[in-house]
């Protein structure tokens, strides 16, 4: 009889004190004095992979977040000591953020998972018994063969979020055949990626921080949502003292540096329809842009005809003359203007047509591949890198349960509608689902309405997690496959224009776990799919990805960067746009073709009834989504979401800030402690998003705060299949 | 002229994102639930919707008449010739006389050690020719630090260009850090 473990074993603080790496941090901790002088480094830059006194530098690839920093890591005897930002990276030039900092924490935090574990109990009991590699890999391709036979591959589920590994996962699900796949697109920017498709053909222009002189943020809080080198560039922004406008309905500390604007939630939509009235009305657009690249423009010209500054008003609660102003100032500082193309943006059904104005307001600045504006597609001009042969898949058989193409048919296949998915498994329509394999994402935190999440994980035959945590959807998984985390273990490259950058070890793996490079490897194996994934290990792999270039592994190891000489920039597609017309479409032949207003329109917003909220959600710059709750260093700068209530709403309520308060909604409830302040408006409720987690395997951020997603409400834009998180609404009261 | 190590700290480019404050606990091993730098933030002032929010980083100011040093009773507290501040550990008794003495609240009890504890301008790494792990990681490049004597340094270009200030010098200490509220379009290249 195998011994059975419990979480509280599992993941003892006492496990990890006693464990030969705590003591070995420990030692090295007690033996650096603070003033014993260590030999001279000079510029780490230099120094990289020098073994001065056992100190070593090693390059990688910061994976705190998804936006793949450059890291120089600093490994005395054997532990990581410090991480610190590559200065030649361009994705942050040499800084890091605050998770990025704290790295070290997430390599030695006492959640990890230590080695493959197979549940001994009943789903979400929490017992657990340790498993071999061998036995776990092998468990798990049973179970998903069992599903292909009896079901066919469309009944397993895959789900991956963005990293860098993430190619070979969607190998491995193409191999097996499964037409469903999910991923966190729609629960992010699908509104924003569809909204620019349609108009460009480019589904995430670039934005030249660098040069521009007004820039209008309607969802995008680079002070509090870090993308580290675009941060750094709206902080020198606002310092040369260009123009930065901020819609939100809450003050966020990029609003702290810009002019606020309090917008009504839902309402962006009508702020730029009316910027865009002024810009056709006063004749600010640029005219001959507009005749040579786009169409449509008279169709816009009679829709927005009565987007007025004043109709405006009414919609937003933003006086009327700062919507005039504000456009005039735009069109003045054109083409070095952008409306900036957002992340999530107001968050609501109407977001597709919030950014199809947006982008359409950028088409009448002209702002196209010039100084200060848009940026192209840049694909193009990235380094490629090898590719590995592999056998022709096998034809993905069945309707996708995402509902994508025929429910959703103008969301891109690529994007998927992720909380559609979560409920076809409830419905069993138009199939059962029957298993899920999941790598690193936690769809009970992730998607709205959680408790439907965990009914329908119930619900399945086989549930898999690939993570180096056990996340909250690990805790109902069935098995957890363990992965190294980030500082153990090679991904795939990273080109990024003419460079490519490496992650890799900067320490072999402290515990049992693999790579998800050689999980995904192993699992094709067992799943007789071993010849999709066809590298014998990581370092096979990256020599095949190298194969293009004249520069060795080892090389690129020592350096973390190859930048491929003589790479000529190709401009000569940037104004080639990849739409039905071939030109920017301000009036879509897409939305034409599918019966729908071509240019943007207004759709009104729901309101809150008497005695709701609207329900805000939001980023803190120390904390990435759902995953690094747990990270001690963070949870020191950030411990807990509070909800944010407006003054005179806490007065009514009798609450200030950390008294508990209870918010309802539709579909859940929670408890939370209130913060009291100015900077939200009085309709509005805020909280940080991913806290609230019920794993008992996350040590540390288990019954912290409280969960955005078990009071968001499931909603799916029938255009771009984005969830409108802000549509939901709440009551509040004192607990 | 003698070296006078301080910080400049420019206000209007900092987000509050705390990397200065992770930074820090790595490189010197800060204990949980302590640190020895902070960024304060006002929160909104002001009334809805007529707000602003300010945030202003600090750690100990390596004062010029540091009061923590004075109350000291063993001389475990001591000023280096180039003004850092520091304590000797083998001295300190862990009495917290500088702890209550000190107007800033830049310094704790380490729970590790027993011994007091603050920001020692990361001189493992000045040893090194490198900047403090705060200033090396901020976002915003807020944080400097330098020689303020020497006028080729960042910080005292940065002094000679924009108004600054200092906190509580009513205390009279005469801190070497100095603010800078006003924005800094671009940071002078210097030692």
């Amino acid at each position: 009889m195998p011994k059975i473990y419990t979480w509280d074993q599992l993941f003892s603080r006492r496990q990890f004190i006693k464990g030969g790496v705590a003591a070995a941090a420990l030692g090295a901790a007690a033996g650096s004095g603070l003033l014993h002088p260590k030999p001279g480094l000079g510029d780490a830059r230099s120094t990289v992979a020098s073994t001065l006194s056992g100190t070593k530098y090693v390059y990688t690839i910061c994976e705190q977040c998804v936006w793949r920093c450059g890291v120089i890591a600093r490994v005395e005897n054997g532990v990581v000591r410090k991480l610190e930002g590559n200065p030649d990276h361009p994705n942050n030039a040499g800084k890091l953020c605050p998770r990025g900092n704290a790295g070290i924490e997430t390599l030695y935090s006492p959640s990890r998972v230590k080695f493959p574990l197979i549940r001994a109990g009943a789903r979400g009991s929490g017992l657990w018994r340790r498993a071999s590699w061998d036995e776990a890999l092998t468990y798990t391709a049973e179970q998903m063969k069992k599903i292909k036979d009896k079901y066919g591959a469309k009944a397993m589920i895959f789900n991956s979020t963005d990293n860098l590994s993430q190619p070979f996962f969607e190998t491995l699900l193409k191999a097996y055949g499964t037409p469903n796949y999910g991923t966190q697109r729609s629960l992010c920017f699908n509104s924003m990626t569809t909204g620019f498709l349609y108009t460009y053909g480019v589904a995430q222009p670039g934005t030249d921080y660098a040069n521009c002189n007004y820039m209008i943020f309607s969802g995008r809080n680079l002070a509090e949502g870090i993308s580290n080198i675009e941060t750094q560039e709206m902080i020198d922004m606002v310092a040369r003292g260009a123009k930065v406008v901020v819609l939100d309905p809450r003050f966020t500390k990029t609003a702290a540096k810009a002019e606020w604007l309090p917008i009504r939630p839902g309402t962006d939509l009508a702020f730029f329809l009316a910027l865009i009235n002024v810009l056709v009305n006063e004749k600010l657009y640029d005219a001959k842009f507009v005749s040579q690249y786009t169409q449509g423009f008279d169709e816009l010209t009679k829709e927005v005809a009565t987007y007025t500054p004043q109709w405006a008003e009414v919609q937003t609660e933003i006086p009327a003359g700062t919507i005039r102003r504000i456009a005039r100032e735009f069109a003045a500082s054109a083409p070095a203007a952008i409306a900036h193309p957002n992340w999530r943006t107001s968050n609501f059904l109407n977001s597709f047509q919030a950014e199809r104005a947006i982008a359409v307001l950028n088409a009448l600045a002209g702002n196209w591949a010039k100084p200060g504006g848009l940026i192209p597609d840049q694909s193009i001009n990235t380094a490629k890198l090898g590719t590995l042969p592999h056998p022709s898949y096998p034809a993905a058989v069945g309707m996708r349960l995402d509902g994508v193409p025929w429910q959703f048919p103008m969301v891109p296949l690529a994007y998927g509608v992720l909380q559609v998915m979560r409920d076809n498994i409830l419905t069993g329509k138009p199939y059962q689902a029957k298993g899920w394999l999941i790598s690193r994402q936690n769809p009970v935190l992730s998607i709205p309405e959680r408790q439907k999440t965990i009914n329908a994980i119930m619900k399945l035959d086989f549930i898999g997690v690939i993570d180096i945590m056990a996340n909250d959807t690990a805790y109902y998984a069935d098995v957890i496959l363990p992965e190294s985390s980030y500082l153990e273990r090679y991904d795939g490259l990273v080109p990024i224009g003419d460079e490519i950058f490496i992650r890799q070890p900067v320490i072999k793996p402290l515990y049992d776990t693999k790579s998800s490079l050689m999980i995904y490897k192993e699992l094709a194996v067992k799943l007789g799919l071993g010849d999709f994934l066809p590298y014998q290990d990581e370092k096979d792999l990256l020599v095949q990805e190298l194969k293009p270039y004249t520069v060795s592994l080892e090389e690129l190891e020592r350096k973390g960067h190859y930048r491929v000489p003589n790479f000529k920039e190709d401009h000569s597609k940037d104004f080639a746009f990849q739409t039905s017309s071939g030109k920017i479409e301000i009036a879509s032949g897409i939305m034409a073709q599918m019966g729908k207003k071509a240019v943007p329109t207004w759709e009104a917003p729901p309101k809150p009834g008497p005695d709701e909220f609207y329900l805000l959600t939001g980023k803190t710059a120390q904390h990435s989504q759902m995953f690094t709750q747990d990270n001690r260093w963070l949870l020191e700068i950030f411990p807990e979401n509070k909800a944010w209530l407006h003054t005179t709403v806490a007065k009514k309520l009798g609450v200030k800030t950390d008294d508990m308060v209870i918010i309802e909604s539709e579909v859940g409830k929670i408890r939370i402690k209130v913060y009291v302040t100015e900077g939200i408006r009085p309709d509005s409720v805020f909280m940080v998003g991913g806290f609230g987690h019920v794993s008992k395997g996350l040590h540390f951020a288990y019954g912290r705060g409280a969960s955005d997603s078990a009071l968001h409400k499931s909603l799916a834009d029938p255009i771009s299949g984005s969830s409108a998180l802000s549509q939901t609404f709440v009551r509040v009261s004192k607990a | 002229m003698t070296v006078r190590m301080g910080f400049v700290i420019i206000t209007s480019r900092c987000i509050d994102c705390d990397a200065c404050m992770v930074a820090c606990r790595a490189e010197n091993e800060v204990p949980i639930g302590f640190t020895r730098n902070w960024v304060t933030d006002s929160g909104a002032v002001g009334k809805f919707p007529i707000v602003k929010q300010m945030f202003e980083p600090g750690n100990c100011m390596h004062c010029e008449k540091p009061s923590c040093l004075s109350v000291c009773p063993t001389g475990a507290t001591y000023k280096r010739a180039d003004g850092i501040v520091l304590v000797d550990d083998t001295k300190c008794i862990g009495c917290k006389y500088c702890i209550e003495a000190c107007p800033y609240d830049a310094r704790f009890l380490n729970p590790v050690t027993g011994k007091a504890d603050k920001c020692t301008f990361c001189l493992q790494r000045l040893e090194q020719g490198l900047k403090p792990a705060c200033v090396q990681t901020c976002l915003g490049k807020a944080r400097h630090s330098g020689d303020l004597n020497d006028p080729e340094s960042v910080v005292s270009k940065l002094l000679n260009r924009y108004p600054a200030r200092q906190l509580s010098p009513d205390a009279g200490t005469r801190p070497n850090i100095y603010y800078i509220d006003v924005p800094v379009a671009e940071i002078p290249s210097g030692t």
